[in-house]
């Protein structure tokens, strides 16, 4: 008795998904930029990161 | 012979002398006037003056209304004309308003978020969705009728010019923005939310269930945001009365099983009631009080005492251990319910935020620990919970130092921090939230919004200077870069232009109080009529509010420093410590009008730094368009927040945080501090925590950590994904085998054990602490 299988190789999962970005806008989280309205995406998109190493470790 | 009249939309009406009769005897009729006749020999004279102007061609309405003007002051009837004139200046800005917003309205109804700034205003709100669309609808129609109709024109004007912006104008007329829900209160001997009573809860469960529910009933009461101030005291008892049920039930089975006790479960809760009546004791998580020795005389007059102390062990074990899960369960449901239920306005969850960390009960701590952990967990796919807004109180002596009662939580919330970007940490040790605290009293820790504000002074009452039940009224923000273009670098002058601008809002902000204070309490019925904000249980339905409200802050608040510092000497405050200087002393001199204006009529004004969505671009478009692109200065999509050193200057975390620390001594109605890392903190913990130490130590009152959170929802990792997922490989919009997500054990299987990554048993073993 053969049971069909589906090839688990093909069966594809994701396609068209994209990837979650949570950032935080005005004190709050959201799951997307699409949602912040222009000058926040603005200010995101400038946002640099602050250096955690303070300056007397660089020997 | 006038037949036609041309309408401004370009339709031709039949003309009607009578209807100029009319318009005239109005006007005449507000200077005490009342000949009709000699109306109607106006309106003839202006026809006759417009078949002399025009001849034949149809005059048009702006056309019959120059000559009605024209025909009133030639006859002497200037005081009339003005009147009319007045008339028509109204009738015009009526219509201008009316085409104002229908276009936002149209734009509104068929552009799509995407295209709609307007529609993004809150990115909180989907605003494609038929609630989020209907809410702005409201919320645009409200807006232009206030500005129209309900404010004087010099705020509407200075409003409308961007000299000030006036937050939340379309509740102006209805509400006020935030409050402080002292759960403790609300739940001890229950309360109702209009419908049906709801009896104080029975069960960590329900604690948490109702926790939420207070939360979008007030959230209905006011636009602003909404937090419990004391969220693990409050729990706690839950956590207490489900202890106790489960050590009941638990010691009932054990008994049984073991002592083969009859009718297990009366003979125990018969016991138990017995001895709470007799003695005041029940079992405790801390199991310190007495209650376990006195239960064990009385079990021991039934069964072995051997036994007994083993049932015994065995029911406070149990409980112990299933008070846990409980408490776990709880607060997941908690913060599932939080990012679920829309319960603002129909078209977005409530604003919420929970503050915690200083509760060193058993009880509290359970609470904690489990919060935090329910928020590592993530939602039903793992994703990273948006609400509610965690806080996690930081104190010396209570979860400071290494040895500290709470220490481990501290420790706890720094790795979800990390992970989930919540809590964001308060620090009550700075000395300006230092000064109320008082060891062992809720009541006297400042508790903040999420969004930053605070309220904690009261020069109304001194005696009430606490944080339940209290929140802000309604706040109002200035241009500082504006005042900063308009001084040209004349500092005085820009001083002397921000001291009118102060006075302005003192005035808007008390004209918008007496509005909100002759409410009456069944216009709130949560907020009010369940007694939620202070003293408002003193009163009835019927009763103005505005007594109470006075326990609210009036406040003022900014945007844009570094632009204003940029604009005023060429510097901001991240790059010259001139600039710095300078920086101190217009916060502090805002600071000191407020503080004066307390003093002098006992209403609570106060310094915010501002948190501004909406407000972060509007102020600078205006700005560009009239003054053009400002390096530094105008020259972007927005201003800079409130003292913020601006994002896109290159600076390290522990000088930024020292250079905006001095400003949350000025900002007394609230502030915050971020600090951007890069990275994924989750593998560098010490860093993180080195982050918020420094925080403490600057004297900083509200600090929040961001970094990168990014997750894939097909293979549920979450961390940093550049472009390719670190644990099953694709891309985004690509797709990955069920064959290959099996091999990373990462295919769908929610097994409860492993919560947060569809069962990844090897998530934990990545982890590497990487040292600083």
């Amino acid at each position: 008795m053969q049971t069909t299988q589906y090839n688990e190789e093909e069966i594809m999962i994701g396609e068209g998904v994209g990837f979650e970005r949570i950032r935080r806008i005005t004190g709050y989280l959201v799951g997307t930029l699409d949602r912040f309205n222009n000058a926040k995406r603005a200010e995101e998109r400038d946002r640099v990161k602050h250096s955690v190493t303070s300056p007397m470790e660089r020997i | 012979m006038i037949r036609q009249i041309v309408k401004r939309d370009g339709r031709t009406v039949p003309f009607d002398e009578k209807k100029i009769a009319d318009a005239i005897f109005k006007a005449a009729k507000v200077l005490g006037g009342d000949n009709y006749e000699m109306a109607q020999d106006l309106a003839h004279q202006v026809v006759l003056y417009l078949e002399q102007q025009y001849g034949e061609v149809e005059p048009t309405v702006e056309q019959v209304q120059d000559a009605v003007e024209h025909t009133l002051i030639e006859n002497g009837h200037s005081r009339t004309a003005k009147e009319y004139i007045l008339y028509r200046a109204q009738r015009t800005r009526v219509r201008e308003m009316n085409t104002k917003l229908m276009k936002i309205y149209e734009d509104l109804t068929f552009q799509d978020a995407e295209d709609n700034d307007v529609k993004r205003e809150n990115a909180n709100i989907d605003g494609d969705t038929p609630m989020g669309t209907m809410l702005k609808y409201g919320s645009e129609g409200a807006k232009q009728f206030c500005e129209m109709y309900i404010l004087d024109p010099a705020y509407s004007k200075a409003h409308i010019d961007g000299d000030i912006h006036i937050h939340d104008m379309d509740f102006y007329t209805l509400t006020t923005t935030c409050c402080q829900i002292d759960i403790e209160k609300l739940f001890r001997g229950g309360f109702s939310t209009g419908h049906g009573f709801l009896r104080e809860p029975n069960d960590i469960q329900s604690y948490a269930a109702l926790g939420c529910i207070a939360i979008q009933s007030n959230q209905n009461d006011q636009h602003g945001g909404q937090s419990i101030p004391n969220f693990d005291y409050g729990m706690a008892h839950g956590v207490v009365k489900t202890f106790r049920k489960l050590y009941r039930k638990n010691l009932a089975k054990a008994c049984e099983l073991l002592c083969g006790m009859e009718n297990a479960e009366e003979t125990i809760k018969g016991m138990m009631n017995a001895i709470q009546e007799e003695t005041g004791l029940y079992p405790i998580l801390a199991d310190d009080n007495g209650y376990r020795e006195e239960e064990a005389k009385r079990l021991g007059e039934m069964m072995d005492p051997a036994l007994a102390e083993h049932c015994q062990q065995f029911a406070h074990k149990s409980a112990a251990q299933e008070t846990d899960r409980s408490t776990f369960q709880a607060m997941e449901a908690l913060v599932h319910n939080l990012n679920t239920m829309h319960s603002r306005a129909g078209a977005q969850v409530p604003f919420s935020s929970i503050n915690y960390g200083t509760d060193t009960s058993p009880e509290g701590r359970m609470v904690i620990k489990n919060i935090l952990l329910a928020t590592e967990a993530g939602l039903g796919n793992g994703e990273t919970a948006i609400f509610p807004i965690h806080i996690f109180k930081v104190k010396e002596g209570i979860n400071y130092n290494e040895g500290e009662p709470n220490y481990d939580l501290f420790k706890l919330a720094c790795r979800v921090s990390a992970k989930r970007l919540f809590p964001n940490f308060s620090f009550l040790d700075a000395p300006f939230n230092l000064q109320y605290y008082k060891p062992g009293d809720p009541n006297t820790e400042v508790a903040y919004m999420g969004c930053r504000t605070r309220v904690m002074a009261n020069v109304h009452d001194p005696s009430r200077e606490t944080t339940f039940g209290r929140g802000n009224l309604s706040f109002t923000s200035v241009n500082l870069p504006r005042l900063a273009i308009k001084a040209n670098h004349d500092v005085d002058l820009f001083f002397e232009m921000l001291d009118h601008e102060i006075d302005l809002v003192i005035d808007q902000l008390m004209a918008r109080f007496r509005l909100q204070a002759s409410k009456k309490v069944r216009n709130y019925p949560f907020l009010m009529g369940q007694g939620v904000w202070l003293d408002s249980d003193k009163l009835s339905p019927d009763d103005e509010v505005g007594e109470v409200l006075k326990h609210g802050t009036l406040t003022m608040g900014f945007i844009g420093l570094a632009e204003c510092l940029k604009a005023l000497t060429g510097y901001h405050h991240g790059e010259s410590a001139e600039s710095q200087k300078l920086g101190l002393e217009i916060i502090g001199y805002m600071r000191k009008r407020m503080d004066e204006e307390s003093q002098k009529t006992g209403f609570n004004y106060s310094l915010i730094a501002t948190p501004a969505e909406g407000l972060s671009g509007r102020f600078v478009r205006i700005d560009k368009k009239r003054y053009g692109i400002i390096p530094g200065v105008t020259d972007r999509e927005y201003y800079t927040n409130s003292f913020h050193i601006p994002v896109y200057y290159e600076i390290n975390a522990f000088d930024k945080i020292r250079l905006e620390a001095p400003y949350h001594a000025l900002t007394n109605g609230g502030h915050i501090t971020y600090v951007e890392l890069d990275g994924d903190p989750s593998k560098n913990l010490e860093a993180f925590e080195a982050v918020v130490r420094c925080m403490k130590e600057a004297g900083v009152g509200y600090g929040s950590v961001n970094h990168p959170v990014d997750r894939d929802p097909v293979c549920g990792y979450t961390g940093i994904i550049d472009d390719v997922c670190p644990r099953c490989g694709r891309r985004e919009g690509e797709g990955v085998s069920v064959a290959h997500l099996k091999r990373i054990g990462a295919y769908k299987n929610y097994n409860a054990d492993t919560i947060g990554y569809h069962g990844d048993p090897h998530e934990e073993a990545d982890r590497i602490p990487n040292k600083v």
